[in-house]
């Protein structure tokens, strides 16, 4: 069947299986392979991608269920200005290390600050909740995501005095 | 410390954290090739029988299906998953490519290549394997009967170690306590799945894409079941999603080998979660009953220790687990005797083998929620009672007979009870309320590396290319944990330069020299010395040819800042890059160093772990509320990925307390098919993880550093299980610690209260 998606800013006309799943789509038609798969049941969330502002598991959403919908994966995170602000914390603070969980951490992640730029902890553990790593503890990158929202609230706000003009 | 250092325990991402991020990096599951074929396996559905009958004609007449594998058309040759070199001893020969006779639930039965992953998929349905069905022996107190049918030939019980030192005394006024812990089968959850890729060449050779931590060790295994010479077999290391022991063995390697030489096309092999858990390995289940003898003051005597290891189906490298099984206990605690018995026992559940911590977790469990028994039973405090008996810096081990070095478990002990306010905590009464909080702490021990056992070496060549940057060639196998950038920094530290300026990759065995991989704790003490060493040889070379160009004596020059100086004369020096540049043109092709580094010893690293946890009486559920953990790992090389090994490590050692387990049920079934049920940490559940430091570098690794990554889990269970104990007043012994159990051991109608 014909599929028309908006990936990462790009606009895809593809045929696809009616019974693929969105993530066979992703890494095996548009060879995003950043978007991983774990576990293929949405326990792990490391597949996870954004639909329309929303984090959802791409191995339980079929392709066709996205029609005209904009999905942004890991490989549109960084943009023209270099990486996002989520990567170059979680590179910061060692919230990497097999890394096999960062794409979908990086998208809950950015889901949530998306939705509330300045979450407390408890928010942030619970919009990761649904990710599991298995190196790290969390620790780092809950301490990554924070950082995050800080430096957006910073960026954000007019610059006060000489000292915050670069 | 005894250096000032500039870039040694400072922090770092590790070295592909950038590609990371941005999905950019292509690990062993992304890897695509042309013409690629995709295998789906055949597992076997009873733990225990013979393949009578296979009828796979309506498989092979499925579109794209390229060939059907099974016992009846490939080679009855076994091997040893776990062989590192070809050599080496307690490498039990027991497994072939496809089972006619299969041993557990997952046992590999048949294989389909494909086309795609879809039609492999298909076509396994398709098959129709008929069995006969055999008695199946799922504990191994029903594999231990005299009367039981043996899984493979020789018995059940494969492997007996006996270890005893010391000499036994009988005191009139001893007090003696015995305990038994169960430890867990469990699994070791890598977010990535197993995967591997083989790709065959026209010249008869291979080349394998290996997310293992050893790839000479995975070429031996391949090359002499495939009989072919060693230099026609390539493998290299993919980048890969975590390992935690379970992806050290050749699990895939062999069978992918030889679908893909069989149908000379690349074969792509890669399972799903299901697969990973029943059929891969896990770590093995453990019995232990300690029986202690000590004074009445808290003096240890004595401690008779018998263990039974279940190792399922398959030996892999149960054996050398249960011998090191036997040589924890004494690097933690003076034992005027010491007496370890460790039986390995195949039955007919998924295979047992190499889980981060080698043994260790499984009886310093055993070990130290024992000895909060013995404390107990004396009324003294835990802490007090480890304080009695733990071994001193460069006490001797007995059962090895080595130096434990400037082992540090004392100062731990010390350091972690103060800044956890052990004292305070622990005199808190928990309470008889619903919710109930307690504290426990528990030690562990490991080691650095294999000396004393293997000769135990590392080689690297370093080379400074013609703009002064540098290059280094070593097999290292990085799971996830940052081992390249640990090399990196090593090497920057010795050579003054930013590690930005070192390139480090991952083991190929066509360009990188023998190592024997990521095991052992001994990536940072033997192959970091390495790296180490290598780089002092460069810079002698370094210097020579500066030597040259400043027309100066090696002995009035010294190398800093990217630049080798003229002592006492701030003007003249010359930088890296023109020495690489100019040394080409004048006498030399090139500047480089190879080195082999031999340990020398192997000394013990240690942590001393506190936890806190709140247990609600009416659920049976516990939540971990605070966790100290305190390492003695000599020097930090990346301080911020060292926290995160141990912040990691707790989070698995808390499932290994309270959630995760394998059980068999009656039909040899596992019962967990994926992460739906079974229960790992997630970050709502996970407390933040306090770590404390200790650092000496009074041992031979790379500026004093040694071990981190297994250490790190090895006391949590214990600490986490304790600290159970000791808020509901119960002698919890069986792991996990599950709600059902916690109930169950709670006196009657204390559950309701």
């Amino acid at each position: 069947m014909r599929l028309s998606l908006n990936v990462n800013g790009m606009q895809h006309e593809l045929d696809v299986r009616p019974t693929a799943r969105l993530i066979d789509v992703l890494r095996l038609q548009l060879g995003l392979t950043g978007v991983k798969e774990g576990c293929s049941e949405g326990e792990c969330g490391a597949c996870t991608v954004i639909v329309d502002g929303k984090a959802v598991n791409s191995c339980l959403v079929l392709a066709a269920q996205v029609r005209g919908r904009k999905v942004l994966t890991v490989e549109g995170l960084a943009g023209d200005d270099g990486l996002d602000t989520l990567q170059r914390m979680f590179i910061e603070h060692g919230a990497v290390q097999c890394g096999f969980c960062t794409p979908g951490m990086l998208m809950s992640a950015k889901a949530l600050l998306m939705a509330d730029p300045h979450p407390t902890e408890a928010a942030i553990r619970l919009a990761l909740a649904g990710n599991l790593c298995r190196c790290t503890g969390y620790t780092t990158i809950v301490a990554a995501v924070r950082a995050a929202s800080a430096q957006a609230a910073e960026s954000s706000s007019p610059p006060v005095g000489e000292e915050s003009v670069v | 410390m005894t250096e000032d250092l500039q870039y040694v325990g400072q922090t770092y991402p590790v070295h592909d954290a950038w590609q990371k991020v941005t999905g950019e990096l292509v690990y062993g599951s992304d890897i695509e090739l042309h013409g690629m074929l995709y295998a789906k396996l055949l597992l076997s559905p009873i733990p225990h029988g013979m393949v009578t009958n296979i009828d796979s004609r309506a498989a092979k007449a499925l579109p794209g299906v390229v060939k059907v594998f099974s016992h009846l058309n490939t080679p009855a040759d076994v091997y040893c998953r776990a062989r590192l070199t070809p050599e080496q001893e307690l490498c039990p020969r027991d497994e072939t490519l496809f089972s006619e006779h299969v041993r557990f639930v997952g046992d590999r039965v048949a294989a389909v290549v494909a086309t795609s992953q879809a039609i492999a998929e298909a076509a396994v349905a398709l098959i129709d394997v008929e069995y006969r069905e055999l008695p199946a022996l799922l504990t191994t107190e029903e594999a231990q009967r005299p009367d039981a049918l043996p899984i493979h030939q020789g018995g059940n019980v494969f492997f007996e170690y006996d270890e005893e030192c010391g000499r036994r005394t009988e005191a009139q006024d001893a007090v003696v306590v015995s305990s038994t812990t169960n430890t867990p089968r469990i699994h070791h959850a890598a977010l990535e799945p197993h995967v591997c890729v083989v790709q065959p060449h026209s010249t008869g050779g291979l080349t394998i894409w290996s997310t293992s931590q050893g790839v000479y060790g995975a070429r031996t295994v391949v090359a002499d079941l495939l009989g072919l010479d060693y230099h026609r077999v390539r493998v290299i290391k993919a980048p890969m999603g975590g390992s935690f022991g379970g992806k050290t063995e050749y699990i895939l390697e062999p069978v992918t080998a030889y679908m893909a030489q069989k149908t000379r096309r690349p074969v792509k092999l890669l399972l799903d979660r299901e697969e990973c858990m029943i059929a891969t390995m896990v770590r093995p289940a453990t019995a232990s009953t300690i029986r202690t003898t000590c004074s009445p003051q808290g003096q240890l005597e004595d401690m008779e220790i018998a263990t039974v290891l279940d190792a399922g189906a398959f030996a892999s490298s149960t054996s050398d687990y249960a011998v090191h099984m036997c040589n924890k206990i004494t690097k933690l605690y003076r034992l005027p005797h010491y007496h370890h018995r460790c039986e390995a026992v195949y039955t007919n559940t998924p295979v047992a083998g190499a889980a981060r911590g080698w043994g260790a977790p499984e009886i310093v469990s055993a070990l130290e929620i024992h000895m909060d028994r013995v404390a107990l039973e004396l009324g003294l405090d835990p802490v007090e009672l480890r304080r009695l008996n733990l071994m001193h810096p460069f006490e001797v081990d007995p059962v090895t007979g080595m130096s434990i070095g400037d082992g540090r478990v004392r100062e731990c002990l010390e350091r972690g009870a103060a800044a956890f306010d052990w004292s305070a905590r622990r005199g808190r009464d928990p309470g008889r309320g619903r919710h109930r909080r307690g504290v426990g702490m528990a030690c562990g021990a490991h080691k650095n590396g294999m000396f004393g056992k293997f000769a135990e070496a590392s080689n690297m060549t370093l080379k400074m290319n013609e703009d002064g940057t540098f290059e280094l060639g070593a097999s290292l196998h990085d799971p996830g944990c940052g081992i390249v950038t640990v090399m990196k920094i090593i090497v920057a530290e010795v050579l003054g330069v930013s590690p930005d300026l070192v390139a480090a990759g991952e083991a190929d065995t066509s360009s990188t020299p023998f190592d024997y991989g990521t095991f052992g704790s001994r990536v940072t003490y033997v192959v970091g010395a390495c790296a180490k060493a290598v780089a002092e040889k460069l810079k002698e070379e370094i210097i020579t040819a500066a030597a040259d160009l400043l027309h100066e004596p090696r002995e009035r020059l010294t190398v800093e800042g990217g630049e080798v100086h003229v002592q006492d004369d701030g003007q003249r020096g010359v930088a890296f890059k023109d020495i690489a540049r100019l040394s080409h043109m004048r006498h030399s092709p090139g500047i480089t160093a190879a080195t082999t580094y031999y340990a020398t010893s192997n000394p013990a690293s240690y942590s001393v772990q506190f936890a806190e946890v709140e247990v609600d009486c009416a659920t049976g559920l516990t939540a971990v509320t605070d966790f100290l953990a305190v390492g003695d790992v000599g020097q930090a090389i990346n301080r911020g990925m060292v926290h995160a090994q141990f912040q990691g490590a707790v989070q698995m050692g808390i499932g290994y307390a309270l959630y995760e387990h394998m059980d068999v049920d009656e039909a040899g079934r596992c019962g967990v098919d994926g992460f739906k049920n079974y229960h790992m940490v997630n970050a709502p559940d996970m407390p933040d993880i306090q770590v404390l430091l200790v650092e000496h570098s009074g041992d031979d690794g790379p500026f004093g550093a040694k071990s981190v990554g297994e250490i790190a889990t090895v006391p949590t269970a214990a600490a986490v299980i304790n600290a159970v104990n000791h808020a509901l007043g119960t002698s919890l012994s069986d792991l996990p610690a599950t709600p059902e159990k916690i109930l169950a051991a709670l006196d009657p109608g204390e559950a309701e209260a």
